[in-house]
């Protein structure tokens, strides 16, 4: 019988691409004066689970904050498009990075080890967003383990302008043209809106919270191919929680528009429902409009209320909803997995809009 | 005219640069000019019993598709025909074990329970049809589904339009679909690939329009050793059990995983900005894939049908994460820009070199490991960005 042999490789360079990733802690190349300056360094704490339990999970701690060393997911970043931002990142407990997911910045900056390096006691990462939109931040150390273990938090580029309606003040990004109606049918151009409510699902596996920090880097087989999760949540708060906590209930005014931010934190396929329509208006930090001469060539699609939207892993999605009518509107989330489809015992978590 | 298409997965430009691959790669595809569409597209295929060495050194018994005469390959050789070609794909089972052949969303044509051949040569089937709308289509062995594919066969069949220019009569701006039934906004984007301004002002994609060969073929699946090797010893498992017991431990783009695919010079895109490629990913398995690309977003083109036919899309969404689910074929554009969030001129990157090297994963992290472990030797592979601006 014909053998089909894997290529020949470089044994020093299948070293260095898993098992020992370069490590380093460089001067950031081609610096330049800063106009958003913050700090992040890695913690580790443990949380309370829905049945009593307690898992460790690692994040991202804002040294500058006191009592943050338990932000999961860790803090949201804000900042707007076109300033130029250094983190300075410190880690601890050995080596991590910081990918900005969805910004697209030089590869010394883009935290991947084996294109680039990995962290190993300080760094000060630098970029510009050219684009408003909704993003992550993460560690892309030893991934499919620092990512399950909560090292992630919402990253959003705000625009630079803000909308002329005083009802709904901010916008979701600078229009081209904000007297244009063909630039984004069926929504206000730059989709202003008055709240916001950011929903970031994650499932938890309690047997991957008790692994080490290189756990299976170097060839031992650690279980990682098998992802049972137990635990199901919205923004580190639990399922059975979700319709009551802050965290997870947006309070709206009736009559303006509100915008929900979604994004796939977990290892399911993540089907998303509302229980009102709503306008699909930015995909992965990219504003859904049709400008050929700007290169964007989609529109707003209308997502109408009961449809199912499959949010893949890591993926954003922003919904506009228009002039909210008073009522209570559920956001659930339904966890399947990824190769069955089954849906996790359990795997369901509701958010809610409350408009008054 | 006779013509034989078989090319490595997945890039025509770099499999006939490199001088090392077999002489089945040399292959190139033809060019877009009006070729008349009464050509012929003949193809003589085999299905054999393998052997696949993975990552980690460890062997399990698949299935791959071969050109009669040719070493097989696991996604099998690309087939690529020109709209309105006659295509006939002769094929011989040479495995131990019955098969079948179809070409999704293209040919209601189907082999099912070709027995293994008895050595006397004339024992082969064919299936005819004419090549439709272009685009990226599955072939796969469709018996015992869905095990025979997941176990190595399938492979890409690539339709090229016969008359593929967004820009009409002016022919600078070639697009690998028949204009005639693209959307607007499909045609707008590569008409404005290669554009420095538009209405005057600066534009997104300066350098070149995007060339007809400039591509990829990305076919990801995912491997469970357990199965593959009792199925090899005559576990006669029904596509149910098959389904229920399924537990991947690899995970492979083009058959390979990590290190292997991020070296492969047909897997790993590489060109200077302003050159822009288009790559067409399939998901040959049953697990939902997430693929996440750093340093670009890309435009998701066309998107499957539940027939397999592409359906070219008329609302261009830009994404740094696309959903495949089994069986889903997205053809997506990387534009080949400069990164877009670098600092604002007067900043150069001066310090920092081509090339620019960023990973394309899967962000399902399951998949980046192999046997339980060995992160990052999973679906993923790297892309180049190898110099400045090139102008067409």
């Amino acid at each position: 019988m014909t053998t089909l042999y894997r290529p020949i490789s470089d044994p020093l360079e299948f070293d260095t691409f898993g098992c020992h990733p370069f490590e380093n802690d460089p001067a950031t190349p081609d610096r330049t004066t800063r106009q958003v300056f913050l700090r992040r360094q890695v913690s580790d704490w443990n949380v309370n689970m829905k049945d009593g339990s307690q898992l460790q999970f690692w994040g991202f701690k804002d040294p500058d904050i006191s009592g943050s060393d338990s932000p999961w997911p860790s803090k949201t970043i804000r900042v707007k498009q076109g300033q130029i931002f250094h983190c300075e990142f410190k880690p601890s407990k050995g080596a991590h990075t910081i990918h900005w997911h969805g910004i697209e910045p030089t590869p010394m900056n883009d935290g991947v080890g084996h294109t680039s390096f990995e962290v190993k006691s300080s760094y000060t990462y630098q970029w510009c967003a050219h684009q408003a939109g909704t993003y992550l931040y993460h560690c892309h150390k030893n991934t499919v383990l620092h990512f399950e273990m909560g090292m992630y938090g919402v990253l959003i580029i705000d625009p630079t302008t803000t909308s002329p309606d005083r009802n709904n003040p901010q916008y979701l990004y600078d229009p081209f043209d904000p007297a244009s109606t063909t630039e984004a049918p069926g929504i206000t151009v730059g989709a202003p809106y008055a709240a916001e409510s950011i929903l970031v699902f994650d499932d938890v596996d309690p047997r991957w919270h008790k692994l080490d920090h290189n756990a299976g880097m170097c060839g031992d087989d650690v279980g990682l191919d098998k992802f049972n999760p137990t635990y199901f949540l919205i923004n580190g708060v639990h399922n059975g929680k979700t319709q009551t906590d802050t965290r997870t209930v947006t309070k709206a005014t009736a009559g303006r528009n509100v915008l929900v931010r979604l994004a796939n934190a977990s290892y399911s396929k993540l089907y998303v429902t509302l229980e009102i329509d709503a306008w699909i208006v930015e995909v992965d930090g990219r504003p859904l409009r049709s400008n050929s001469a700007k290169g964007a060539f989609g529109r707003p699609k209308l997502l109408p209320k009961g449809t199912r939207l499959e949010v893949a892993v890591a993926q954003r999605y922003a919904l506009w909803i228009p002039k909210i009518p008073r009522g209570d509107y559920r956001i659930t989330g339904s966890f399947h997995h990824w190769v069955t489809n089954r849906k996790h015992f359990d795997g369901e978590a509701v958010a809610r809009i409350t408009a008054a | 005219m006779l013509r034989r298409h078989f090319l490595k997965y997945g890039s025509v430009f770099a499999a006939v640069t490199t001088a090392s691959l077999p002489s089945l790669l040399t292959a190139k595809t033809t060019d877009l000019s009006d070729a008349a569409s009464d050509g012929d597209a003949d193809f003589d295929l085999e299905i054999v019993d393998v052997d696949v060495e993975l990552i980690d050194g460890s062997v399990v018994p698949m299935y791959a598709f071969a050109p009669v005469g040719q070493p097989p390959s696991i996604p099998g050789p690309i087939l690529r025909v020109k709209q309105g070609d006659v295509v006939r794909i002769d094929l011989r089972n040479s495995s131990t074990r019955s098969h079948g052949f179809q070409i999704l969303g293209q040919s209601m044509s189907a082999v099912t329970g070709l027995a293994p051949h008895d050595d006397d040569g004339e024992d082969k089937v064919r299936i005819e049809f004419v090549a439709g709308l272009p685009g990226t289509y599955f072939y796969i062995d469709g018996d015992n589904a869905p095990i025979n594919r997941v176990l190595g066969l399938h492979g890409a069949l690539i339709v090229e339009p016969s008359n593929g220019y967004a820009d009409g009569k002016t022919r600078k701006k070639p697009m690998p679909y028949a204009p005639t039934v693209a959307p607007a906004c499909l045609k707008d984007l590569f008409k404005a690939l290669g554009e420095k301004t538009i209405n005057g002002l600066p534009a997104r994609f300066p350098g070149k329009a995007w060339e007809p060969g400039r591509e990829y073929v990305w076919i990801f699946n995912q491997i469970d050793p357990v199965l593959c090797r009792r199925i090899a010893a005559g576990d006669n498992l029904s596509a149910s059990e098959f389904l229920e017991e399924f537990h991947p431990r690899y995970f492979t783009i083009n058959g390979l995983c990590g290190l292997d695919s991020a070296h492969d010079k047909a897997t790993c895109p590489t060109g200077h900005v302003g050159e822009p490629a288009l790559l067409r990913t399939m998901n040959a398995g049953l697990a939902t894939h997430s693929p996440h690309i750093h340093g670009n977003h890309v435009f998701v083109l066309t998107q499957s049908d539940a027939y397999g036919a592409p359906v070219y899309q008329d609302n261009l969404f830009e994404h740094d994460v696309w959903l495949m689910p089994p069986m889903m074929i997205k053809d997506v554009l990387l534009p080949f820009t400069m990164p877009p969030d670098l600092p604002p001129a007067p900043w150069k990157m001066a310090q920092e070199k081509y090339p620019l090297r960023y990973p394309m994963h899967c962000h399902n992290e399951i998949s980046q490991t192999s046997a339980g472990g060995s992160y990052p030797m999973g679906l993923v592979t790297d892309w180049h960005i190898d110099g400045p601006l090139a102008t067409g």
